[in-house]
């Protein structure tokens, strides 16, 4: 039987360490390699911070419920909320060629989530809320 | 997250321990604001302790980096990077425009 790990907590940003933590254990104990866990926790961190700001518009009173397991050959981690959904694509990417001076300050955090993960999708007011999936495949 | 800073002769040796994520990182800004704020813009940055850092928190070094480079007043500087972290610099893009050392005492000198 393949193990689900559940995570559910308030969408407080002091709640990131948690989550942060709940990662790093499940990762590990799912079998993933040390950096591989942390790109899976660097990942989760933006999308839940994202989720927290964004999604819930800061305030603490909203749920973030996060899943990790393994399919097949990859992680699979799943993070949904009930918050507003917003448009990723809307999100433009940075340009990490740009000099400094001149880079914009949106758009780090999900540029990481899609650079760290194999896969990232989005799925907006469905029934079970908004759900983001991320996957990487096992090495 | 834990913050502290030396003033020492030629620059202000900022240590930062711990988790620097969303939550944490306005702390770190604020202690660089405050830095900044007393006129002095050549920080050294000791990363040796930092377990976990985000887009947040490269935001606040970012931030501080633009305002002390300002008419060339003064510079961030970073160095004793866990290699994790290094990786996160790396995947900003960031590693080419920093200076980066592998020991705090050559950052410091370096000023």
């Amino acid at each position: 039987m393949l193990r689900k790990y559940e995570l559910s907590v308030t969408s407080e940003l002091d709640n990131l360490a948690s989550i942060g933590q709940f990662i790093a254990d499940t990762t590990r104990a799912l079998g993933l390699s040390g950096d591989e866990a942390f790109a899976v926790e660097m990942a989760v961190d933006e999308a839940c911070a994202n989720v927290i700001e964004h999604a819930y518009d800061g305030k603490p009173d909203g749920t973030i419920e996060v899943t990790c397991y393994l399919e097949e050959d990859r992680l699979v981690v799943t993070i949904r909320d009930h918050g507003e959904p917003f448009d990723p694509a809307s999100v433009r990417c940075p340009d990490t060629e740009c000099s400094l001076k001149y880079r914009e300050v949106g758009g780090l955090g999900l540029h990481f989530m899609r650079t760290l993960m194999d896969e990232v999708r989005f799925e907006f007011d469905t029934p079970e809320g908004n759900v983001l999936r991320m996957t990487k495949v096992r090495h | 997250m834990e913050v502290s800073n030396t003033e020492l002769k030629h620059c202000d040796l900022v240590a930062v321990k711990g988790r620097v994520d969303s939550s944490t990182a306005p702390q770190l800004d604020e202690a660089l604001k405050a830095i900044m704020e007393k006129g002095r813009y050549r920080i050294v940055l000791d990363l040796s302790g930092v377990e976990f850092l985000g887009s947040a928190g490269l935001r606040a070094i970012v931030s501080a980096y633009k305002t002390c480079r300002r008419w060339n007043r003064g510079d961030v500087r970073l160095a004793e990077l866990p290699s994790r972290i290094q990786g996160v610099f790396d995947l900003a893009g960031i590693t080419p425009l920093v200076k980066i050392y592998p020991e705090v005492v050559l950052a410091v000198g370096s000023f």
